[in-house]
């Protein structure tokens, strides 16, 4: 495997092959050392990488889902339309609510904006979208210019707030910072503590918790509360698919933060840890397993006898409905191999329903992680800060005067932190399999090379790359989007799940396309152009 | 029209941005590859949006500039980007395009290419730099501004005539640009075709991944271009500043002819006869079997077509040719649209050959929020355009025939062929097909709702039963048609001076307090003096529920104050009943209008049907200026009093009757008035007795008397609900039936001057026997004093001297009668009076007090004034008595 990885990486010029080196690894199981990866650094130039940029990260990712703010992206048209209802977070309002999920708005900045400023136009703007939308919150995100032409975002969100007594807060995401979109999910996780949570006082239930780092793709997110409210959860805000500013506000009061996005979310569990007493656990709803896990994981920290017989009850039930249809798949699916390229942390989620499914990992990749999210949260201390990672603002917080607590002894701490993740995750690689590969911003040329290497039947990314799995005769699966379907979360997502991968994999057209490597030998030297 | 809903703030876009563009154009170039300076993100986001349209592989590569980028300038990052696109993919042209970042920091991408060429020693691959700002426009000035920027950069020499031909594309689907190609073979030219995306992005599945596609227009095609016959450049609205062929006309001298996109049989002809023109060339025999079939087609389907009522937008080359498509097949383009700044596109197709009759709307530089307004205003019943107008679809239900980019919500996007005769029979049965659907999904609900489904009737019959609800809800609070809403207070205001009938009961010179009775007021009021009155009146009595006109003369006869009164009222409170009575005269005119103003309560008077008979009750009658007397005026009169009710009736009205008994004139014939009125709707009846006024032609005839009146109310009953309980009150009677409070709200307080004559003799004392509770204000009615107040007058001096106690003589109407015997007491109580003072009395009480010499004064107001204008009237019946004798 290793050489056939040099051979690959030998097509780079020098300093990229260098670079790239660093990013890609064989899992050595019994490897004296834990391994390392390189990850959240610059991404090499003109190697057609699928990351995005931190206004992605932002805007797209962690406030684009909130139903209830005019979302206004503050530059010229491209970026507000590239994220005009691309990522299929769906959304449901309650009654006569505003939803401005399928809005997009922008500034629309032209030359002479750019020219002498753009700020005149984001206050009309701002005074337009109150007069027609009277939201109850703004979110202003800028653009690549905007940071450089000297707009005074957050002196305009202060006017605007005053003048309309509203919500406006300004996130400074041009897209040129950091060295992906994770910078973005970063600063938007930055703002919603400053200025949201805290600030409602919802009385809770029993058993109170915030959902954080679910999107609600493809309506993920109800699948995941319905199982938790027919548990008896009382779910305070979800952070953020199909979320509100108005439920935000109240997150502080739950008891727990349960955690399934790490990289996107993990800066608010963290700092509500900090500041309100607030533990989190990592969870995995994706996956029939490991909600199972999950959910008991849930169970033990509230250390609750009806919760734990009510989860087992919930997990009984909704099992028995799935188990037989699961087990049709599987046998459909039992034994193919799997190649993942996805998001922060879904590329570790999608390998646990996909073994539920009898299918193996052979490559599991991030766009946009970092090295905890592929080794644990115990590397923090050694991830070194770079340039880029320092120009992204992180915050001092202390523990909140009036609204801090302790929700669990330390004792009680101490005694379940062996059972369940407690403010920790364990990354990725611990469970994956000896010999699978690891890579980190995988970009275009890898991705063909390696699925020539490795030749697997199931290719998991997102639209940019799935064509050329598909060239490559290899099924696909858009896990950004699920190719409109899903949910594919916890019980019922997963037979969804089961039912497009066996679908996909059966499709009788496949009888006509067959990947080259089925029937010639591997083709050696240079690729060919276009002459 | 406005091109946007808002300036500032762009709703939902309808347009992307440069480079997008320009990246589309650079895919038709053969073995090419794409590089954008700026930060990831822009690369990623086209990358993605274009792979859903064409579902292909879209590689862009990134100089992903960071933060530090921004500081020292993007030098190294793009030469790195460079190398590695050069070394991965061996292209043979690269284009090197800004992004909102590089332009805003102000890269300088032609020196870095230079210096990048002469730093690595390139020969064989060609760096074609291109400015592409984010601000700077819109995808299609992005895609015409590189093909500009290609054919500059490659096309640098005056090549030999070759007799080619230049077609330059307009951004169109690689199905039809595939079309395009069978056009030009199937002709047999020459030509070189910029860009060439048929192959590129849309490319057939092989064994072996081609990392760059084949296909593309080759460079050494586009260096020939310069010794061209002739340039064809699909860009009507293309401004001649990012015009490949306005370039190769001024730079070369090629020809250069501007075409739609043949969309249409007009475009598609006169592109047809360009080529054929050019080349020398006849049109190809199959080209004119499918202009045929075309032809035929299009007369098939126009039935369909015309109902269809179109929104276009997108590109505006696009958008164009689709409008003209969709005008000359009778689909009216309401609005066309593009979100791209397009002068142009307003003036092409304002053009003087408009042969449907709506002018299309056009706006450009606009938003999907706008366009879904008008889409809405104009009632559209289809939309033409790329996947983000699905959104209108998603709120409006107006279907959507997907044309142009992107199409990410359905396959097939980047095959489709709407070009050429061919293409355009296939844009149009998409269209025509898309309208037979919307009409067959709807047309059995239509015609279930228009010849079958009572629902529309039922609505019909419902808003009918509800409007009856309302007006039964009306009529329960209204104090005159319901006993038991006597709790309401009603308001009668004066501005109804004028009659245009005169009645032999009636006399309604005077104006004094003393009388009680229909046509008698204090005052006459203007509108908005009525109207101010409300309001007074309203704050202080806060049951009123009834708001009437009653005269004093008739209401229908000053129609425009009755009229403006309403009006004035309504806008106050709108939720008062409005009711007015009236003799019938002037009803069969102002009945709609009447209706229409709000009235649901009506009376009138009909005191017979028999003209013989109303000939003895009225004197004259004033119609249109016409004066009749006799039978004829009774005969008018009752035929549209009638005629009157009937059409309120009919429409909802509630009417009442008033009948005025009048002993041996109509007593006998008033059943028959009762069953006639029925029949034309009357809700009610109100048989009052005559009270002879003095000075009227009737005031001396007989009374009648209450059992009588019953009698015959009983009678009546049988046929129709008769009121038991009218208090026949006065044109400005204010409150309660019971209790007539109108002196509180009176302008002018009646003192003096309530006689004609006001001088007085020589005086005498008089004693009054006065019904009230405090000794202050007359407020009892004559039967419910349970004690009078004795007061003498003598020379100009009111003195109290005693208080009577009574038994109560009466406790409601229906008793009266029967108990005569405590008649004998009351009247002994008052006995030795002259006058008795009461605020109502009944009519056999009176008749006895006057039988036995007593007078009876009704009246309200302060005791010492009441008995100052009694003892006036009592020195006048004195002096008419002197004087009949």
């Amino acid at each position: 495997m290793k050489d056939k990885l040099n051979k690959m990486l030998e097509k780079y010029p020098a300093a990229v092959f260098k670079n790239r080196k660093e990013h890609i690894i064989v899992k050595e199981a019994d490897s004296e050392q834990p391994q390392s990866i390189t990850a959240n650094t610059r991404t090499v130039p003109g190697i057609i990488t699928n990351r995005g940029c931190c206004y992605a990260g932002c805007k797209g990712v962690v406030l684009g889902p909130l139903r209830d703010a005019v979302v206004l992206t503050h530059g010229p048209i491209g970026c507000g339309y590239y994220t005009w209802g691309t990522r299929r977070n769906k959304g449901r309002t309650e009654g006569d609510e505003l939803n401005l999920l399928n809005y997009c708005f922008s500034t629309d900045l032209q030359e002479g904006d750019i020219v002498f400023g753009g700020e005149k136009k984001l206050r009309q703007a701002i005074t337009e979208a109150v007069e027609i939308f009277k939201p109850k919150s703004i979110m202003i995100c800028s653009t690549c210019p905007v940071g450089l032409i000297g707009d005074d975002i957050n002196a305009v969100a202060n006017w605007a707030q005053k003048e309309y007594g509203i919500q406006v807060l300004a996130f400074s995401c041009e897209g040129y910072k950091g060295v992906s979109q994770s910078g973005g999910h970063h600063i938007a996780n930055n703002g919603l503590i400053k200025h949201i949570i805290g600030t409602g006082e919802r009385a809770v239930g029993k058993y109170s918790i915030n959902l954080l780092g679910e999107y609600n793709i493809g309506g993920d997110g109800w699948e995941i509360e319905r199982v938790l409210k027919k548990i008896g959860y009382d779910i305070v805000s979800v952070m953020t698919g199909n979320g509100t500013v108005e439920e935000l506000k109240n997150a502080h009061m739950a008891q727990l933060n349960v955690v399934q996005c790490h990289r996107s979310i993990n800066y608010i569990g963290e700092m509500m840890q900090t500041k309100y007493g607030t533990d989190w656990i990592k969870v995995n709803f994706i996956g029939i397993k490991s909600t199972m896990k999950s959910l008991r994981d849930m169970a033990v920290y509230f250390d609750d006898p009806d919760l734990m017989a009510r989860t087992e009850e919930v997990i009984a039930e909704e099992f028995s409905e799935i188990a037989p249809i699961m087990e049709e798949y599987k046998k459909i699916c039992q034994g193919k191999t799997a190649a993942l390229f996805v998001g922060g942390s879904r590329a570790h989620h999608y390998q646990l329903l996909l073994e539920d499914l009898g299918v193996e990992t052979v490559l599991a990749g991030y766009e946009f992680a970092h090295r905890d999210d592929y080794e644990g949260r115990e590397v923090l201390s050694t991830i070194k800060e770079d340039a880029d990672s320092k120009n992204i603002e992180s915050l001092d917080i202390e523990p909140d005067s009036t609204h801090y607590r302790v929700v669990l002894s330390q004792e009680r701490l101490e005694k379940i932190k062996d059972q369940i993740p407690l403010n920790y995750y364990e990354g990725m690689m611990k469970q994956m399999k000896n010999g699978s590969l690891v890579v980190d911003d995988l970009n275009h040329f890898e991705t063909e090379e390696l699925l020539k290497i490795l030749k697997p039947d199931i290719f998991c990314s997102g639209i940019k790359d799935k064509y050329v799995a598909h060239k490559a005769g290899i099924f696909s699966k858009q896990l950004h989007s699920y190719d409109y379907s899903g949910p594919y979360a916890g019980f019922k997502g997963a037979v969804n799940f089961a039912r497009d991968i066996a679908m996909g994999i059966t499709t009788p057209s496949w009888k006509y396309v067959i990947p080259p490597w089925k029937t010639q030998p591997m083709l050696e030297g240079s690729l060919i152009g276009g002459k | 029209m406005k091109n946007r809903n808002f300036v500032n703030l762009n709703i939902n876009p309808c347009k992307m941005c440069m480079p997008i563009g320009a990246v589309t154009a650079f895919k038709g170039i053969e073995n090419s590859m794409f590089l954008l300076h700026g930060s990831q993100g822009c690369s990623t986001y086209i990358r993605r949006h274009m792979a859903s349209h064409y579902n292909e592989p879209i590689d862009i590569a990134s100089s992903s500039l960071n933060e530090k980028g921004t500081v020292f300038g993007g030098e190294s990052n793009l030469k790195k980007g460079l190398k590695n696109v050069l070394k991965q993919y061996t292209p043979d042209v690269v284009a090197v395009a800004t992004t909102c970042l590089a332009e805003t920091i102000g890269e300088d991408i032609q020196r870095l290419t230079q210096e990048f060429i002469v730093e690595e020693g390139l020969e064989n691959v060609k760096i074609i730099p291109i400015s592409t700002p984010g601000y700077g426009g819109t995808e299609f000035e992005g895609y015409y501004a590189a093909l500009t920027q290609i054919v500059k950069e490659v096309a640098v020499e005056k090549s030999e005539s070759n007799g080619l031909i230049n077609i330059i594309a307009a951004s169109l689907s690689p199905g039809d640009i595939r079309n395009i190609k069978d056009i030009l073979t199937a002709f047999g030219i020459g030509y070189v075709l910029l860009p060439d995306i048929s192959d590129t992005l849309d490319a057939p599945y092989t064994d072996e991944y081609r990392r760059i596609p084949s296909g593309g227009t080759k460079l050494r095609d586009i260096e020939k271009m310069t010794g061209a016959v002739a340039t064809i450049e699909m860009g009507m609205t293309v401004p001649s500043h990012i015009s490949p062929g306005q370039y190769l006309l001024e730079k070369f001298n090629v020809p250069f002819h501007k075409c739609a996109v043949p969309i249409g049989i007009e475009n598609t002809d006169k592109f047809i006869r360009l080529l054929s023109s050019i080349s020398q060339k006849p049109i190809p025999q199959s080209l004119k079997s499918e202009r045929g079939r075309l032809l035929d087609g299009m007369i098939d389907s126009h039935k369909y077509n015309s109902e269809g009522r179109a929104v276009l937008y997108g590109d505006p080359e696009l958008v164009y040719a689709a409008s003209k498509l969709c005008m000359e097949n009778g689909i009216k383009p309401v609005l066309i649209a593009t979100g791209t700044q397009s002068n142009v596109l307003r003036e092409l197709l304002k053009g003087p050959e408009d042969d449907y009759s709506e002018e299309p709307n056009i706006i450009d530089d606009t938003d999907f929020e706008t366009i879904q307004r008008y889409a809405k205003e104009f009632n559209a019943n289809i939309i033409i355009g790329n996947s983000d107008g699905k959104v209108i679809t998603e709120k409006e239900g107006i279907p959507l025939v997907r044309f142009g980019f992107p199409i990410h919500d359905r396959v097939g996007g980047q095959r489709l062929v709407y070009t050429g005769y061919t293409g355009t029979q296939k844009f149009l049965d998409d269209i025509t097909n898309t309208l037979l659907e919307e009409k067959y999904t709807k047309y059995r609900k239509s015609m279930y709702k228009k010849y079958f489904n009572p629902s529309e009737d039922k609505k019909a019959l419902q808003e009918e039963f509800c409007n009856k609800l309302e007006i039964a809800r009306k009529t329960m609070t209204h104090p005159c048609y319901s006993k038991g809403a006597c709790k309401n207070a009603r308001m009668h205001i004066p501005v109804a001076p004028a009659c245009n009938i005169s009645c032999n009961y009636c006399n309604r010179k005077f104006d004094c307090v003393n009388e009680s009775r229909p046509g008698v007021t204090s005052e006459v009021l203007t509108p908005e003096e009525a109207a101010k009155k409300f309001v007074e009146v309203k704050s202080k009595i806060n049951n009123l529920k009834v708001l009437g006109i009653a005269g004093p003369g008739d209401a229908l006869a000053n129609f425009k104050n009755t009229k403006k009164s309403i009006e004035l009222i309504k806008e106050i409170d709108p939720d008062v009943t409005f009711c007015l009575s009236t003799n019938g005269l002037m009803l069969p005119f102002h009945a709609e209008e009447l209706i229409s103003l709000g009235v649901t309560h009506i009376t009138i008077t009909i005191n017979a049907i028999d003209p013989e008979i109303g000939a003895k009750i009225y004197k004259e009658v004033n119609f249109m200026g016409m004066k009749l007397e006799g039978v004829d005026a009774a005969a008018l009169l009752i035929k549209n009093q009638l005629k009157g009710l009937r059409y309120l009736s009919s429409r909802g009205v509630v009417c009442k009757v008033n009948i005025v008994m009048i002993k041996g004139i109509n007593d006998t014939h008033i059943e028959e008035v009762v069953k006639e009125v029925k029949k034309c709707g009357a809700f009610i009846s109100n048989i009052m007795p005559l009270i002879p006024a003095k000075g009227s032609a009737f005031e001396n005839l007989p009374l009648t008397n209450n059992k009588e009146l019953n009698e015959l109310r009983k009678k009546c009953e049988i046929d129709l609900k008769q009121m038991y309980h009218c208090k026949q009150c006065r044109a400005d009677a204010i409150g309660m039936l019971s209790e007539d409070i109108s002196q509180e709200f009176s302008q002018a307080k009646c003192g003096g001057g309530c006689s004609e004559k006001t001088k007085t003799k020589d005086e005498k004392a008089y004693t009054f026997a006065v019904a009230t509770r405090t000794g202050v204000a007359i407020d009892q009615h004559f039967g419910h004093a349970e004690e009078f107040y004795i007061f003498k007058y003598s020379n100009s001096e009111i003195k109290f001297v005693e208080k009577r106690l009574v038994s109560k003589y009466c406790t409601g109407e229906e008793h009266c009668d029967d108990e005569d015997s405590k008649i004998d007491r009351i009247v002994k109580a008052v006995n030795g009076c002259n006058a008795v003072l009461v605020l109502r009395i009944g009519y056999r009480p009176s008749k006895i007090l006057q039988d036995k010499g007593i007078v009876v004064v009704q009246t309200c107001g302060r005791v010492e004034d009441a008995i100052k204008t009694a003892v006036k009237d009592l020195e006048t019946v004195k002096e008419l008595a002197q004087a009949v004798d």
